[in-house]
């Protein structure tokens, strides 16, 4: 009975978390069960082959890993750190960034320039291993 | 049900504190993009369900993990489609973390006071990354080894602490039975209990701070 | 009003009042709690590794041995119960016989011998290496690793570190 008062409060028109929120959410979840299901059912996970040790192989990482796969091929030597290590912690730190880059002057430019730089750089490295197979 | 709720309530509270919040007006101009965070949540949970499903049959060690692996895709009931539902959930999670970033991003929606969330936001993909990591090894394949393997000698290259760090991850020099359990705990106790503090925070600052109306 | 009284009587004697004294072990507390993590980071670090001697292990006999150029070796060897296949790379040229580790010193994939272009391949990051295990392309940072070699009784032996 107190919910429904504090309901009765609001404009006729606009909605609250609860119910109507709440409604559209468990749909959404519903949704995207219905989703991993489908697709799980499709594409189910194969089992591997088991370890060989005397055999030539190539191991891709999973496809949110590929633009790791393909920088460390770069950097050379002594500088091996610079793409397993660096650039990936230059990257996330960047991102975390976003908000306090983009209080500066012309910040809103920038915070765009940088994400914009970071997404297109993981796609670019996704794609040259992905199609280059 | 309601009076059982009531009386369970007088005790434990949990209603009060929460009215102002499930009765909060929300912005007018949300959408659905708004849902891609809520969806990305809701992976979390699917991956986590299915995750204790499979902690009840795979066996952490060198000569069990693959054949285990294999049990559960041939003998156990379903057990092929929670191992298949558990490795897409884990990849759509990381696909609409990217998403979500994405419309926080083009709604402006970090701007203060929420720029801690957008870092929180990050941790949690960092650490969903993290888990597919650790998660690749464990059925002990010929595939999750070697990229195992070339992953962690990633660690090595480091300068000076390069070798203590590969020692610490592999826990000693090479791919082992002690570095499939280590990525086992990672995989099933830290990095989940990890993540479920973040989320938490991250929740408990989109409650605070309410959502945002966007640019 | 009495213990009103009495509370700042014992503000006068001690400086510290018993509040800051009791705030500030609380705060001590939580940085020992966090002080923790060293003893962590030496339960997590497998001090106990040794360095591993060099084991001779016999590969193939003295007259499989390649008259010129690379050969692809497999052999095993127990470790305890087990039994371990391994392979490694013979090669013959003019500066001798050397054994190389298939081992790629970048990031740990398996080389191959590419026949026609004469060059160990890693298909990992694309490292190359020539016949004497020098790297000629790509990113790795050393030659390969070159095991010593053993020749007794007709029966050739290479050093392993297992």
């Amino acid at each position: 009975m107190k919910m429904r008062s504090g309901e009765m409060e609001k404009g006729r028109g606009e909605k609250s978390f609860y119910p109507e929120y709440v409604f559209e959410i468990l749909l959404v979840v519903f949704l995207t069960i219905e989703l991993v299901l489908v697709i799980a059912m499709l594409y189910p996970q194969i089992i591997g082959r088991q370890i060989d040790f005397q055999a030539e192989f190539q191991p891709r990482p999973e496809w949110y890993f590929l633009w790791l796969y393909q920088l460390v091929r770069y950097f050379p030597g002594r500088t091996a750190f610079i793409g397993t290590v660096l650039v990936p912690l230059a990257a996330v730190i960047l991102l975390m960034l976003i908000p306090f880059i983009d209080k500066a002057a012309h910040g809103r430019v920038k915070a765009t320039v940088i994400l914009s730089a970071l997404v297109t750089a993981f796609l670019i490295f996704t794609l040259i291993p992905a199609l280059g197979r | 049900m309601s009076s059982v709720f009531n009386w369970i309530d007088s005790r434990f509270g949990i209603r009060e504190p929460h009215k102002k919040f499930f009765q909060r007006p929300l912005p007018q101009n949300m959408n659905y993009s708004y849902c891609l965070g809520g969806i990305a949540f809701t992976l979390y949970l699917i991956s986590a369900a299915t995750g204790v499903l499979l902690a009840v049959y795979y066996v952490p060690s060198v000569d069990e993990a693959y054949k285990s692996v294999i049990r559960i895709n041939e003998e156990v009931f379903l057990g092929w489609l929670v191992r298949s539902m558990h490795k897409w959930s884990a990849n759509l999670l990381v696909v609409f973390i990217m998403l979500h970033a994405l419309r926080v991003f083009v709604n402006g929606s970090y701007r203060p006071p929420r720029e801690l969330n957008w870092v929180a936001g990050v941790f949690t993909f960092v650490l969903s990354m993290a888990s597919g990591f650790t998660g690749y090894l464990l059925p002990w394949d010929q595939k999750a080894y070697w990229a195992t393997v070339v992953g962690t000698s990633m660690a090595g290259t480091i300068p000076v602490a390069g070798t203590v760090v590969l020692y610490l991850v592999r826990g000693g020099p090479d791919v082992d039975g002690t570095t499939l359990i280590r990525f086992y705990s990672m995989h099933i106790l830290i990095l989940p209990l990890l993540m479920a503090v973040i989320l938490w925070l991250h929740f408990h600052m989109v409650k605070r701070q309410g959502i945002s109306g966007g640019m | 009003m009495a213990k009103a009284l009495g509370r700042n009587c014992k503000d006068d004697i001690y400086p510290m009042k018993r509040r800051d004294f009791l705030k500030r072990i609380v705060k001590s507390f939580f940085f020992l709690i966090g002080l923790c993590f060293v003893p962590v980071f030496a339960y997590l670090y497998p001090f106990k590794i040794k360095e591993r001697p060099v084991r001779f292990i016999q590969i193939l006999e003295e007259d499989d041995l390649p008259q010129t150029g690379v050969k692809r070796v497999s052999f095993s060897y127990e470790e305890g119960q087990t039994k371990i296949n391994r392979h490694l790379f013979v090669v013959r040229s003019d500066e001798g016989l050397a054994a190389f580790s298939p081992v790629c010193t970048h990031l740990g994939c398996l080389v191959s011998w590419n026949r026609s272009r004469e060059e160990f391949i890693c298909p990992c990051h694309g490292g190359r290496y020539d016949r004497h295990g020098k790297v000629i392309g790509g990113p790795p940072p050393a030659p390969l690793n070159r095991l010593p070699l053993d020749i007794r009784d007709g029966r050739v032996y290479v050093g392993l570190k297992v």
